[in-house]
């Protein structure tokens, strides 16, 4: 063995750059933004620490449990659909071969969509007055919809919103996850009689775990601190029947400009990403093969 | 192979057929019925019942482009969009290179926090900062907060390039005394090309899409496109033409940038935890 004539030089310096970055635009931030949490602070009226104050106020205000309860419905609701019908339209592409170019296009063409977009042609598709929508509801026999006018059904058009855009990104993970998956399998499988359903749901589901886990975390994040389309589309109204955590904090930031209570409402979401990313992250360990 | 499923073979092929055509149906009709509003007089436009057919007319883009400011706005938009991804990938590149080269993880994790955290948690700090250091409503603060989007999303579509990269092509350059930094744009960054071109892309669609920070951030000399049509809408422009007229304009730069790098985007889009 002939040893190198010079030690290889450390490259670490080449990352400072940008864990500096990181650390003033991110860490920084995020430790500012758990002080100011602790302040009794409304921009041009009080200053004060207050120490746990704002998370006390946190757990006697409706309006903070209200925004727990639609962050939960938009979360759970909106992950549900997208990964069954995800893994649904991962299969059904997976079969197909024709015009496959296409197919992709049409497929990566919503979630790439800026979300502005997104919500605006959603306020005139879904008009409760002259939108398309609910003239083609109407012209199958089916009630029309208020959609996001309506107090009861605002977050569940949001969540119909959001599974247009990001189911078809499910289901390409899927669709990259099946066609890395050993074919052998399925030819062991067939000789064992294992077709249709029982080959879907013995051999197929169990294999995509770990990809479906991935679909999971990725569309977690992003539906927890949901956004664009739901302030784009309602602000969060009518009154606050769709103001999530985020929207709420948002709200209360820059509408009512309290800060301090704001900062304490998205140190608390921010929590609870993070929560979900850890639980996540030792579920993916639990489904690897 | 039985028979009863040799059978049904062509019958599944014509059903999965029908599937997928209404699929394709259900995800692009939205897109294709804005693109046609923005073509539409103000009477076509509201006809009830909606109508497919339609003499086209360019009144709502001629409204958009002269009686406001969308020009300027779209302008500003590819400014914080292009200056955000340069940013992003001078911090990303070499960050990069180095976390491959020395295989590790804490830089990584780092980053990854910046993508998962909800952007209104940054929002009051930023606001406060940089009113203190007098950057308020100016492209600087926009490329500069842009730059936390870019900076994970170039990072993440490196690395493994850069992981793929051979050792002994990087030590034999060391032996022969190049400086650290020559060997990554002589010798490293040609060979990761393929990797720099996707992060390039899609640092730039994220910034190009992105609506929080300039919500608050941005001046008025620094209004966004994004902004500047979500402000349309609260402005409650009934003009429902103009308004789809401006959705196209935003839409358009990431569907044809999409269409460059499709093969690769859901690798890339998935923090390299899905191979597409």
């Amino acid at each position: 063995m002939t040893q190198p004539a010079q030690r290889v030089a450390s490259l670490h310096w080449m990352m400072w750059p940008a864990v500096a970055f990181v650390a003033v635009m991110v860490i920084f931030p995020f430790g500012y933004a758990f002080w100011l949490s602790l302040l009794d602070y409304k921009i041009g009226q009080s200053d004060a620490f207050i120490g746990a104050g704002n998370y006390r106020a946190l757990l006697v205000d409706p309006q903070f449990w209200n925004g727990l309860k639609l962050t939960f419905i938009l979360y759970v609701g909106a992950l549900v659909i997208q990964l069954v019908l995800g893994v649904a339209l991962g299969v059904l592409l997976h079969q197909v071969e024709t015009l496959k170019g296409l197919v992709r296009t049409v497929m990566v063409s919503p979630f790439m969509l800026p979300p502005v977009v997104v919500g605006m042609m959603s306020i005139v598709v879904l008009d409760p007055g002259m939108g398309v929508a609910n003239y083609l509801l109407k012209s199958v026999g089916l009630p029309p919809s208020l959609f996001l006018a309506s107090n009861d059904f605002v977050i569940f058009t949001v969540i119909l919103i959001d599974t247009w855009q990001w189911a078809p990104f499910v289901a390409l993970i899927v669709l990259g996850g099946l066609q890395s998956l050993p074919t052998r399998v399925y030819e062991a499988a067939a000789i064992d009689g294992a077709v249709g359903w029982r080959r879907f749901v013995y051999i197929t589901l169990p294999m995509l775990g770990p990809t479906i886990v991935t679909a999971a975390v990725l569309r977690s994040v992003d539906l927890l601190r949901f956004f664009d389309v739901i302030y784009i589309t309602t602000q969060g109204g009518p009154g606050y029947a769709s103001s999530t955590l985020n929207i709420y904090a948002y709200r209360k930031g820059f509408e009512f400009s309290d800060i301090g209570y704001a900062s304490a409402l998205m140190i608390t979401l921010s929590t609870i990403v993070f929560g979900a990313v850890l639980v996540f992250s030792q579920l993916r360990r639990k489904v690897a093969w | 192979m039985n028979r009863a499923t040799s059978m049904s073979a062509p019958l599944g092929r014509w059903a999965r057929g029908i599937q997928v055509v209404v699929l394709m149906v259900v995800l692009f009709a939205p897109i294709l019925w804005m693109a046609m509003a923005g073509f539409k007089s103000r009477v076509d436009i509201t006809r009830y019942p909606p109508t497919l057919f339609f003499t086209p007319t360019l009144d709502n883009y001629r409204e958009l482009f002269v009686r406001t400011d969308f020009l300027e706005n779209t302008l500003n938009s590819f400014i914080v969009a292009a200056g955000s991804t340069l940013l992003g990938l001078l911090l990303a590149v070499p960050a990069a290179f180095a976390i491959s080269w020395h295989r590790l993880v804490w830089p990584a994790t780092l980053t990854l926090f910046a993508r998962m955290a909800p952007g209104t948690l940054f929002l009051l700090p930023w606001f406060i900062m940089f009113s203190k250091v007098g950057l308020s409503g100016t492209h600087a603060a926009l490329i500069i907060t842009h730059a936390v989007i870019t900076l994970p999303i170039a990072l993440w579509t490196l690395l493994p390039h850069f992981d793929g990269l051979p050792r002994e092509l990087t030590e034999s350059a060391q032996i022969d005394g190049c400086r650290s930094l020559d060997i990554l744009l002589r010798i490293a960054l040609p060979v990761v090309m393929p990797g720099l071109i996707v992060a390039t892309i899609l640092s730039f669609i994220f910034s190009w899409n992105y609506f929080l920070f300039a919500l608050v951030l941005s001046g008025i000399s620094s209004k966004t496109a994004i902004v500047a049509s979500f402000n349309f809408i609260g402005e409650g422009v009934t003009n429902w033409g103009s308004l789809m007229a401006a959705a196209t304009v935003i839409a358009a730069p990431p569907i044809v940038l999409t269409f460059l790098i499709q093969r690769r985007l859901v690798s890339g889009l998935s923090f390299g935890a899905v191979k597409g």
